[in-house]
C-alpha cells in the first residue's frame, strides 16, 4: 500500500477554512464592506467642507447635503427617470451581450474572420460615441431604438474582445483530452470553452455596465427623450437647476454601483473555482 | 504469469496494437522535420509497454499516432483490427497527459468522470461503476476529496485524479505521456507504485512515454528504446522482473542489470 493516507502536502483539505488566522480574515472581511463606504463618506464630507471653506455658491456647486435632500424630496421624479435610463441601459447591455457571444463563438474558431472583424471592432471603440450619436438619431428617428443601438455598440466591444480571448483560453491539454474520446466541437464548446471564458465574460460585464449607462445617457441627449436621467441632466442644464443636475448624477452613480455589486455577487457565486475569487 | 506470455517476442496471435512502417513528418516554417521514420511496433493486450528515449525522439508523437490524434504520413496503425481513428471514436483510449489537465470548475468526483461523460453512448465498453471509481480513489488516497476542487489539491494529488480519470473510462488502452515528469522526485516514486496498483486491478494495455530509465524498468513488461534524428525504434527489451513489482526490487541486482542494459542501449544512440 502506498500513500493511502490523505496527502499532508495538500494546500487545503476539502471544505476546511483556507485562512489559518481566523481573526485576521474576520477583520479583512469587515474592511471589505466598511472601507468603501468610509472612503465615499470622507469624500462627501470633504466636498461639504470645501464649499463652506472656499465659500462656493450653491448655484455654482451645491453641497452634498443639499443634493441628497433634494433627491429625498423628489423621490418619485428620480425613481421614474432612473427606471427609464436603467431599462435603456439594460436593453443595450443585453443586446450587446447576445450578439457579441454569437460573434465571439464564430471568430474564436476562425483566425481569418477574426482578422476581418477585429479592425471594425477597434474602429467602433476608438470613434467617439458622441460623434456618431446624431447620425443614428437621423437614421432611426427619435425614441428607444437609436439609444439601445448606441448603447449596444459601446457595450459590445468589451464583450466581444474578452469573450473571444476567453473562448480561446482553454487548457490545450483539455482540448486534446476531449479529442482523445472523439468529443464533438459542440461538446468542446459547451463543456470546455464556454466555462473557461466565464472569467473574461465577467470582466467584460463589469466594464460594460459603466458604458451602458453612458450610452443610455448620451442617447437621451440626442434622441429627443422625454424622460430618463440623461434627459433630466439636459433639462437641468438648460434651466440652470444645479440641484437637479447633481441629483441625477448621484442617482446614476448609485445605479452603476448597484449593477457592479450585483455582477460581482453573481461572479463570486459562479466563479468560486477561479483564482480571481480567492483572497 | 499471464502477462509474461504477451511479453514474449514471438507473438502468434494478432497484437492489439500494430504499428507498421510508420513515417511522420512535421512542417516547420517551410522546413520538413522527420519526427518518425520506419517505425514498427506491436503491443499485445494487457501489456505494459514503455517508450523510452531523449527529447525529440518522437516518443510522444508515436503515442499520439497510436491514439489517432496524429495521422501517419506513411505506414499504418491498427488497433484491434480497425484504424486508430475508429478506435478513438469508440472511446478505446484513456489518455493521461503530462500536466494533470483537470477541469478547474469541476470537483474531483466530476473530473474522474469527465472522459466518460464526453461523446456519450459511443463507447464499445462499459465505464466503471460508481463503486469501482470509489475503490480507485481509495487506492490513490483520495477518499474524502470527492467534493474538493483541483485548486485545493497538491500537484501530486491532481495527477492521481488524472490517473483515476483515465482508468474510470474503462477503456482497454491507456496512453500516458510522461505523466509524472512535472512532479518532484519523491512524489514521482510513490506515483509509480500507485499506477502499478491500479494497473494490477484492471490489467489494461498501457503505452507509457518516459525519459526516465528507472521508471521504464520498474513499470514495464517491455521497454522500447527510441532514438532521435530521425525518430525511430532503436531496441526493445523485455523486463522479466516478477509482478507485482515493489520498491524493494529497485535494490536488487537483477533490476540494476536491466537499468544498465537500457542505459547502454540509450548511449549507443548518441554516438
Amino acid at each position: 500500500m502506498v500513500a493511502t493516507a490523505p496527502d499532508p502536502t495538500a494546500t487545503g483539505s476539502p471544505r476546511a477554512p483556507r485562512d489559518a488566522l481566523g481573526q485576521r480574515s474576520w477583520f479583512s472581511a469587515a474592511s471589505v464592506a466598511v472601507a468603501p463606504v468610509l472612503g465615499i463618506t470622507l469624500f462627501l464630507l470633504g466636498w461639504q467642507a470645501a464649499t463652506k471653506i472656499f465659500d462656493i455658491k450653491q448655484y455654482e456647486l451645491p453641497t452634498p447635503s443639499s443634493i441628497l435632500s433634494s433627491i429625498n424630496g423628489d423621490k418619485t421624479y428620480y425613481l421614474e427617470n432612473a427606471r427609464t435610463t436603467l431599462w435603456e441601459a439594460f436593453l443595450g447591455f443585453a443586446v450587446a451581450f447576445g450578439i457579441a457571444m454569437v460573434v465571439a463563438a464564430i471568430i474564436a474558431h476562425s483566425r481569418v474572420l477574426e482578422r476581418m472583424l477585429m479592425p471594425l471592432v477597434v474602429l467602433a471603440q476608438v470613434t467617439p460615441l458622441i460623434a456618431y450619436a446624431p447620425a443614428f438619431v437621423i437614421w432611426m428617428g427619435f425614441g428607444l431604438r437609436p439609444i439601445v443601438t448606441m448603447t449596444a455598440i459601446v457595450c459590445g466591444v468589451p464583450f466581444l474582445v474578452n469573450a473571444t480571448t476567453g473562448l480561446r483560453s482553454v487548457d490545450p491539454n483539455l482540448i486534446e483530452l476531449a479529442r482523445s474520446v472523439d468529443a464533438s466541437k459542440w461538446e468542446v464548446f459547451v463543456r470546455l470553452r464556454l466555462p473557461s471564458a466565464l472569467p473574461n465574460i465577467f470582466t467584460a460585464a463589469r466594464i460594460a455596465v459603466g458604458l451602458a449607462l453612458m450610452g443610455a445617457v448620451l442617447g437621451e441627449f440626442f434622441a429627443g427623450s422625454r424622460s430618463g436621467l440623461g434627459y433630466s441632466v439636459k433639462v437641468a442644464q438648460n434651466h440652470n437647476l444645479p440641484l437637479q443636475l447633481w441629483g441625477s448624477v448621484y442617482v446614476l452613480a448609485v445605479l452603476g454601483a448597484l449593477a457592479i455589486i450585483l455582477i460581482s455577487g453573481i461572479e463570486r457565486y459562479v466563479l468560486h473555482w477561479h483564482a480571481s475569487q480567492r483572497r | 504469469m499471464q502477462t509474461m506470455a504477451f511479453a514474449e517476442p514471438m507473438v502468434t496471435v494478432e497484437p492489439l496494437i500494430a504499428v507498421r512502417g510508420v513515417d511522420k513528418l512535421f512542417g516547420r516554417r517551410s522546413r520538413v522535420v522527420t519526427a518518425l521514420s520506419g517505425v514498427d511496433l506491436e503491443i499485445g493486450a494487457g501489456e505494459f509497454v514503455s517508450l523510452l528515449g531523449p527529447s525529440g525522439c518522437g516518443k510522444s508523437t508515436l503515442l499520439r499516432l497510436i491514439g489517432g490524434l496524429h495521422q501517419p504520413d506513411a505506414g499504418s496503425v491498427t488497433v484491434a483490427g480497425t484504424t486508430a481513428d475508429a478506435a478513438r471514436a469508440a472511446k478505446q483510449y484513456g489518455l493521461v497527459p503530462q500536466a494533470p489537465a483537470l477541469v478547474p470548475w469541476q470537483t474531483v468526483a466530476d473530473n474522474v468522470r469527465f472522459l466518460s461523460k464526453l461523446h456519450r453512448g459511443s463507447a464499445a465498453h462499459p465505464t466503471l461503476s460508481n463503486g469501482e471509481i470509489a475503490d480507485l480513489l481509495a487506492a490513490v488516497g483520495l477518499t474524502g476529496f470527492e467534493k474538493a476542487y483541483p485548486h485545493e489539491l497538491s500537484g501530486g494529488m491532481q495527477q492521481r485524479v488524472s490517473l483515476v480519470r483515465a482508468f474510470a473510462l474503462g477503456a482497454p488502452i491507456l496512453l500516458m505521456d510522461e505523466p509524472f515528469a512535472a512532479l518532484d522526485e519523491i512524489t514521482r516514486a510513490d506515483m509509480r507504485y500507485l499506477l502499478l496498483e491500479l494497473w494490477e486491478r484492471l490489467r489494461t494495455t498501457v503505452v507509457f512515454v518516459t525519459h526516465s530509465v528507472t521508471e521504464a524498468a520498474i513499470l514495464s513488461d517491455r521497454v522500447v528504446v527510441m532514438a532521435p534524428r530521425p525518430g525511430r525504434v532503436a531496441s526493445e527489451r523485455i523486463i522479466d522482473l516478477p509482478r507485482p513489482r515493489s520498491a524493494a526490487m529497485e535494490d536488487e541486482p537483477a533490476f540494476h542489470e536491466i537499468v544498465r542494459q537500457l542505459r547502454v542501449d540509450l548511449r549507443e544512440q548518441h554516438q
